[in-house]
């Protein structure tokens, strides 16, 4: 078990629960320590383990396959062009 | 404007000038962002075209209303959002499959709480090498849509997202878990259908 104090622990002393942490870490909103804590978690947890290699690898896909590869240069110029218009 | 001075009330004064300076150097760089953005809202690139136009035009027309050296990407998504759904999805060629409250509503049961993560393997998605992922991605509602492209493409925090969206944060995170989870039952059926049985 990790034997760090839990860095997830809210203000009110409530202990998070593996999906509490694990979404906080896969939304990518932790802090450094929460990061370092969760680590050390998963080496003890497999079921966090897993999921989050499963999270892990769709953003992995999702960015390498849902980015669209870029805004056509044709509109660029068109708003350019619109804005040359109104600020003239 | 709505979505350009509600949250930012404190109106600027710029010159000609300044306001080339921001449009040029704060809005510019994030138009290949917003583009997918539109382009995964609209799910069609002649539609995405017309509202990231809209967009940048909009805001030009109303730079006064942003604070210069703030966060010009959150400014211009909110934006984009607000396009979509205001002068967009009225007209939309999608048409509007699931009522959003009735998705809310049915997704914060505790039922599907309980069902968590369906089970899904790494070695099924590594070999997702065609359109498997950017289909599942489109095949969900708009609005878990949403959440998945800001939160994992374009990196936001979840204040960000709330501010964007203009929902509460608690909102943001249970409608990211859902949509994720619901991402994994889609990918998981593409799995099966790849030979992986036990997906």
């Amino acid at each position: 078990m990790a034997t760090s104090p839990n860095p997830f622990i809210q203000a009110d002393g409530k202990k998070p629960t593996c999906l509490e942490m694990l979404q906080l870490i896969v939304d990518d909103q932790a802090t450094e320590e929460q990061r370092v804590y969760f680590k050390q978690h998963m080496d003890h947890c497999l079921p966090c383990y897993k999921e989050y290699n499963v999270d892990l690898a769709i953003r992995e896909l999702l960015k390498a396959k849902c980015c669209g590869g870029g805004c056509p240069e044709d509109i660029v110029n068109q708003i350019k062009s619109k804005i040359k218009t109104i600020s003239a | 404007m709505e979505s350009a001075s509600e949250e930012y009330t404190a109106r600027q004064h710029y010159t000609e000038s300044e306001k080339q300076t921001i449009f040029n150097d704060e809005f510019m760089p994030h138009i290949h962002s917003m583009y997918n953005f539109g382009y995964r809202l609209t799910l069609d690139r002649d539609d995405a075209k017309d509202l990231v136009q809209d967009t940048f035009l909009k805001a030009y027309r109303f730079v006064e209303s942003f604070q210069k050296g703030t966060n010009a990407k959150a400014w211009l998504f909110r934006i984009l959002k607000n396009s979509f759904i205001n002068d967009y999805r009225k007209k939309s060629k999608e048409p509007n499959k699931v009522d959003y409250q009735e998705v809310e509503t049915y997704y914060n049961s505790e039922d599907v709480d309980r069902q968590i993560t369906p089970d899904l393997r790494v070695e099924s998605l590594k070999d997702m090498m065609g359109d498997e992922i950017s289909n599942a991605l489109n095949a969900l509602d708009v609005d878990f849509r949403t959440v998945i492209i800001l939160c994992d493409l374009e990196g936001f925090k979840y204040e960000e997202m709330a501010k964007i969206l203009d929902i509460p944060i608690g909102t943001v995170r249970s409608r990211l878990h859902r949509a994720r989870n619901l991402l994994k039952e889609k990918l998981k059926s593409y799995a099966k259908t790849m030979g992986y049985n036990n997906a």
